[in-house]
């Protein structure tokens, strides 16, 4: 008994742990954002890191534990490096897209151009705020350059 | 333990005869097992869900897509998922592997890179529940501190550094116009491929002894620590050295980055 | 003695061919100018050493030949299984067996052999020697003598090999000679297109030449003309022992066993004979077909005018002497194969006849000596195939007696013609110089030495060979009249129920049980029909023989003295080394033919005696007819119309010429050149009578009869004209000047179309060929433009590699996963049981 349930626990984990890897998988493979990117592997790491602890659990060994540990080391690290170069290579175009990198394409390709895209189509709701009559609304210059909304 | 759990495993060990069965025999109708189960209709269900979630380029309403990433991980969790021992210990799990992986599904979902970052921090809580659940109590913790807690922030940190607009053109499109489906696809693919394979694993290594001397000691931090700087001490000290170089690194990174900023300044000032 | 016979027989072609390897290698530096001494020397010694073997073979028995095998070119064990035993009896073993393949370099002496050797050796010596003073100055002087003892190596070979594989060897080789020889100077288009020519149309001979040989070996099982021993084994296991020689003397017992009886031996009519019928008239035609391109008959006669490209030296030597001849020797030798097909014999007779008299028609009208001299050889020729279509040893002795002499007035003529294009500065036209008889009276004494030869007057050599011809086609059809006559009258009396005595003899020839042996009564009447036909073409030719030989003599020697304008200075006789060999040739030319003909003195015929002594015509050639029978009847016939062609020709030709251009205009139909004129027939409507009439009918008030008459008259008369103004196209003399447009007609049927074959053939080389292979080539570029594709640069495009290639890998490595979707997708696709 005490076996089916550890193998059904172990099978359940390796399932959680695969659709985690695979969202993150999946988001890698779309976005576009560094930023985001990166959140996606890390989320990889943690499809794994289930299945490791599960492995652990299941084989009752440490190992999966401090394979796990070891993991999030070298995710700080490998985060803090990734940051810094992003930061850097973000300062040189302006912005976070990846698919602005296009230089290691053959010569003669004709590189990867967005399309015009369509504003969106809604605008966010914003009930107006009305000034008591007769006064100049306040028009705040920060939030004309920073939205609040994101 | 009651008999419910017991049934289904037999049907699991059941359903492994009967694909041992259909393998060594041809002539039989096999493709059904795989028609009717519930894993093709999750796959399903979730490769539509993921493609209707993902970003798109216009503004466009998320239901149905919500709708069927519910079904998917409804068919997930009842047909595919093996049932537990006990109710409880049941409804847990499924309440945590939920936030996990509806989390997750968010996180990769939404437009907005910093709404990337705080979904993908309840889905680190999600995953440090499941790991304390597992018996990995420092794990979970860690997890908590270490991931959501610096590694998060400093993603949130070069996100508002970076992009403090918000989200951009480029968050609602991706590079091309098969990645969702594809990318989908072989997510699916994957899943169903573990699927499979999981019936026909071998049973734990009895040699191991019992949980309860080793991964399920009560004495969890004792143990853990004389593992990591007994078995594994090398490691960890090297992991270390490796934390120490990843800092340096990255600051050398930066100075570095400054210099060349300021000296192509100059020179686009002497021009 | 036999080892100086076996020394003599190998110097004879090694000689010339050491002589042109020397003159080759040493030529161009060395010798320049003397490149000519070692190839006369060789020439002299080889025919010194060609002299001694005839005289050697001529003083043996009849059916003598001496058969040396120099080494063994093929020796191969069971090469392969006989299936029917050929032609005889020797092979009466199993069908099936593996049969040893062997193939001897083999020389051979024997009477033929030694005339032909001595021949060519004598005319290459002599014309060897006019040509160093032809070609002094020449800057291929050297390349010319090598040339030269290259082919008289090869034609040397080839009457002295003993097998029809390396005849034909040698048959090429003497091709690939005349091919160097008539494109001497290359660099002009003319001289290199006509080497090419005449080496097509050889190769066109050639190939039926092959594949009568490959009949020949399907037929009697073996190439060799002479005996050899059945499954001689190889000489690793013979090593020591000396290989047997066959010296067949005469007609000698049945074939022994283990013995392999050659095509041509004497023997073989012991062991069954040779084949007649269908398969013996197939070679016969084929080994003809070979003959017609190296001895240029019709329809393979086209290559010879246009040789006349080449040096002069080269006419005399190749296209006159000795390499043409290789196709009457052939035939002559394999005697014994057409005797035993009268069908193939009245094939080469008639070829024979036909070339003739077609190239004396042409020859008539033509303006360039040498082509007139090239025309009158493919003619003489064809009197030479007439002669040995007749079947018996009287005609094919004739043929070769025709062959020797023909070799010493044809060169004398054309080097005479040589000696004049000399003088003349390279032109050879006739109507650009005349009365050149003061100013060469060494080459023009000789030149009429040789037109009377080849005109056939007596007594030189040209008129006893000419009637020799004569004499056995004239007999021929008389015996087979004979023939056919006696076997009606023996029919008649057996059905009239009479038997009796034979009747008187008419004609009594010894050979009468083969004269008309093996044909039906329809056949032999038909054959001797058209020998007697033959015999009266023949004649027609000598009359046209005579007539242009003395046209062409006339045209150069006599008349006004033209000098054309690249004579300059030096129009003037010929050095003595070109004029002595000159001499030489008229001496011969003039007096062998009395020499070897002695048949109206004494009934003998040396020469025939001599060749009748040949393996080939001493078998069942030999029980064919009387020799040495001298009719004097054919006799006077031929020299009226020998004399009456001269005649014609002295006074077409001497004086004034008016008769000639008289007679020209006639041939011409050009009088019908103003049948279209209108202002002729104007003026024909100017007569005063009809100018009478016309006022006569005007006076009573009809003028318009006279001018529907005068219109009728007028549309009957172009109507009537405009074919004939066509029929002027295709007038005598049109035909003549034009070669009866052979060439076009070639040119034509089979030029054209080869073109527009590889034309076509190009086209898809290039387009289909080259496209496939440049469509291989481009594959990896193509596949690479593919491929690049793939390098788009974004990281993401990577990653997503990265994971399908790793999603493929774990679906094909996971047993169960793929396992399940070959077992779905077979219950998808109908339930295919696996």
């Amino acid at each position: 008994m005490n076996d089916v349930n550890e193998a059904a626990l172990l099978h359940n984990y390796l399932l959680v742990g695969m659709v985690l890897f695979v969202i993150g998988m999946t988001g890698f493979l779309i976005r576009r954002n560094l930023i985001v990117m990166f959140l996606c592997v890390e989320m990889m790491l943690q499809g794994i890191s289930l299945s490791l602890a599960a492995w652990g659990r299941y084989h009752n060994d440490w190992g999966g534990q401090m394979m796990i540990l070891f993991i999030i080391a070298v995710a700080s690290c490998e985060a803090a490096i990734a940051l810094t170069l992003v930061l850097v290579v973000s300062r040189r175009t302006g912005n976070l897209d990846v698919a602005v990198w296009q230089d290691l394409r053959e010569e003669g390709e004709l590189p990867f151009v967005d399309r015009e895209l369509p504003e969106e189509t809604t605008e966010r709701p914003q009930s107006p705020v009305l000034p008591p009559a007769g006064r100049q609304p306040d028009v705040d210059e920060d939030e004309l350059m920073h939205r609040s909304h994101v | 333990m009651n008999g419910a759990p017991a049934s289904w495993c037999f049907v699991l060990m059941g359903q492994q005869q009967a694909a041992a069965e259909l393998l060594a025999d041809s002539g039989r109708s096999g493709g059904a097992n795989l028609a009717t189960s519930p894993l093709l209709g999750a796959a399903v269900t979730g490769i539509a869900a993921l493609i209707l979630l993902l970003p798109r380029a216009t503004r466009a309403s998320r239901r149905v897509g919500a709708v069927m990433g519910t079904l998917s991980l409804l068919l997930l969790f009842g047909g595919v998922m093996v049932p537990l021992a006990g109710m409880s210990s049941q409804i847990v799990f499924w309440a945590l592997a939920a936030v996990t992986i509806v989390s997750a599904v968010a996180a990769v979902a939404t437009p907005s890179p910093i709404y990337t970052a705080i979904w993908f921090a309840l889905s680190l809580l999600g995953t440090a529940g499941l790991l304390l659940y597992q018996g990995a109590q420092f794990l979970s913790v860690a997890t908590v501190a270490v991931y959501a807690g610096a590694i998060v922030v400093t993603f949130l940190f070069v996100l508002m550094l970076a992009q403090p607009e918000g989200h951009e053109v480029y968050d609602r499109v991706s590079w091309g116009w098969y990645t969702k489906p594809m990318s989908a696809v072989v997510a699916a693919l994957l899943v169903a491929l573990l699927s499979f394979s999981l019936p026909a694993m071998p049973g734990p290594a009895a040699r191991m002894g019992d949980r309860a001397d080793q991964v399920l000691h009560p004495d969890h931090m004792a143990r853990f620590g004389d593992t990591l700087f007994g078995k594994h001490l090398l490691s960890i000290e090297i992991a270390g050295a490796l934390l120490l170089v990843a800092l340096v690194g990255a600051i050398a990174i930066m100075i570095q980055a400054g210099h060349l900023r300021a000296e192509r300044a100059e020179g686009q000032s002497d021009e | 003695m036999n080892d100086t016979i076996v020394i003599l027989m190998i110097l004879v072609p090694a000689l010339p061919l050491a002589a042109a390897i020397l003159a080759a290698v040493l030529g161009p530096r060395i010798l320049r100018s003397r490149a000519h001494w070692p190839v006369v020397a060789a020439f002299a010694a080889s025919f010194l050493c060609s002299l001694s073997l005839l005289v050697h073979a001529w003083r043996q028995p009849p059916g003598y030949e001496r058969v040396e095998s120099l080494w063994v070119w093929a020796d191969i064990e069971g090469a392969y299984a006989q299936r029917h035993s050929p032609g005889g009896a020797d092979q009466a073993d199993s069908a099936g067996v593996m049969r040893h393949f062997t193939l001897d370099v083999t020389l051979r002496i024997d009477t033929l052999t030694g005339v032909m050797l001595a021949t060519v050796t004598f005319i290459s010596l002599l014309v060897a020697i006019y040509s160093v003073g032809y070609m002094r100055g020449d800057p291929g002087y050297w390349r010319f003598f090598a040339y030269i003892g290259l082919f008289v190596f090869s034609m040397t070979m080839l009457v002295s090999v003993s097998n029809f594989l390396l005849l034909f060897v040698f048959w090429e080789a003497v091709g690939v000679c005349s091919y160097l020889l008539i494109g001497f100077w290359y660099r002009k288009p003319a001289a290199a297109a006509a080497g090419t020519k005449a080496f097509l149309v050889n190769r066109i001979g050639d190939f039926g030449f092959m594949l009568g040989v490959f009949l020949i070996w399907t037929t009697y099982g073996t190439l060799n003309y002479h005996d050899t021993a059945a499954g001689w084994p190889s000489v690793s296991a013979r090593a020591g022992t000396e290989r047997p020689v066959f010296v067949d003397l005469g007609r000698a017992a049945a074939g022994e066993p283990g013995e392999v009886v050659g095509v041509l031996s004497v023997k073989r009519e012991s062991v069954g004979g040779w084949r007649g019928g269908g398969v013996g008239l197939a070679i016969c035609l084929l080994l003809l077909l070979g003959a017609c391109g190296k001895s240029a008959q019709f329809p393979l006669h086209v290559w010879l005018p246009d040789a006349m490209e080449g040096p002069t030296p080269v006419s005399a030597l190749i296209h006159a002497a000795t390499m043409v001849t290789a196709g009457v020797y052939m035939i002559a030798r394999c005697a014994p194969l057409f005797v035993a097909s009268p069908d193939g014999l009245l094939v080469v007779a008639g070829v024979g006849t036909f070339t003739a008299l077609l190239a004396a028609s042409i020859a008539l009208t033509q303006f360039d000596l040498k082509r007139v001299l090239a025309y009158s050889t493919i003619s003489q020729l064809g009197y030479m195939f007439l002669g040995l279509g007749t079947g018996t040893l009287a005609g094919m002795s004739a043929g070769m007696f025709h062959l020797f002499t023909h070799a010493f007035f044809k060169a004398l003529l054309f080097l005479g013609a040589g000696s004049v294009m000399h003088a003349m500065g390279n032109v050879i036209d006739m109507r650009r110089f005349g009365g050149l008889r003061r100013r060469l009276p060494h080459t023009y004494r000789t030149f009429l030495v040789g037109c009377l030869a080849l005109a056939g007057i007596i007594p030189l050599s040209g008129f006893w060979s000419k009637d020799s011809v004569l004499f056995s086609v004239h007999a021929r059809a008389h015996e087979m009249q004979v023939h056919w006559a006696r076997r009606q009258a023996a029919e008649e009396r057996v059905s009239s129920g009479t038997a009796g005595s034979l009747p008187a003899a008419g004609h009594a020839a010894r050979g009468e049980v083969e004269a008309g042996s093996g044909m039906s009564d329809g056949e032999l009447a038909r054959a001797a029909r058209l020998y007697a036909w033959m015999y009266y073409g023949a004649l027609l030719t000598a009359f046209l023989t005579a007539f242009y030989a003395f046209r062409a003599l006339f045209l150069t020697f006599f008349g006004d003295e033209r000098l054309p304008g690249e004579a300059a200075d030096h129009g003037h006789e010929s050095p003595g080394v070109m004029v002595w060999p000159l001499a030489i040739l008229a001496f011969f030319a003039a007096c062998v033919g009395l020499a070897f003909d002695q048949s109206w003195l004494n009934g003998t015929h040396p020469f025939a005696e001599v060749l009748a002594d040949t393996p080939s015509l001493s078998g069942a050639v030999a029980r064919t007819e009387t020799l040495g029978s001298f009719h004097f009847s054919v006799a006077v016939i031929s020299t009226i119309c020998a004399v009456a062609g001269a005649l014609l020709a002295s006074c077409f030709y001497l004086g004034d010429r008016r008769a000639a251009a008289w007679f020209q205009a006639v041939m011409d139909f050009r009088v019908l050149k103003s049948a279209d004129d209108g202002a002729r027939i104007a003026r024909v409507g100017q007569q005063p009578w009809i100018q009478a009439i016309d006022r006569a009918a005007r006076r009573v008030g009809l003028p318009w009869l006279t001018r529907l008459a005068g219109d009728l008259l007028i549309f009957t008369m172009l109507v009537i004209t405009a074919p004939l103004l066509l029929i002027r196209f295709v007038s005598p003399y049109r035909l003549s000047f034009g070669k009866f447009f052979l060439d076009e007609t070639y040119s034509l049927l089979v030029v054209r179309p080869l073109r527009g074959l590889a034309w076509l053939l190009d086209a898809v080389d290039r387009w289909l060929v080259d496209g496939l292979v440049d469509l291989v080539g481009q594959l990896p570029s193509r596949l690479g433009a593919l491929l690049r594709t793939m390098q788009t640069g974004l990281v993401p495009f990577y990653a997503m590699a990265m994971i399908l290639g790793g999603l493929i890998m774990l679906l094909t490595m996971n047993q169960q996963f793929s396992e399940q979707v070959m077992l779905y997708l077979h219950r998808l696709l109908g339930g295919m049981t696996p």
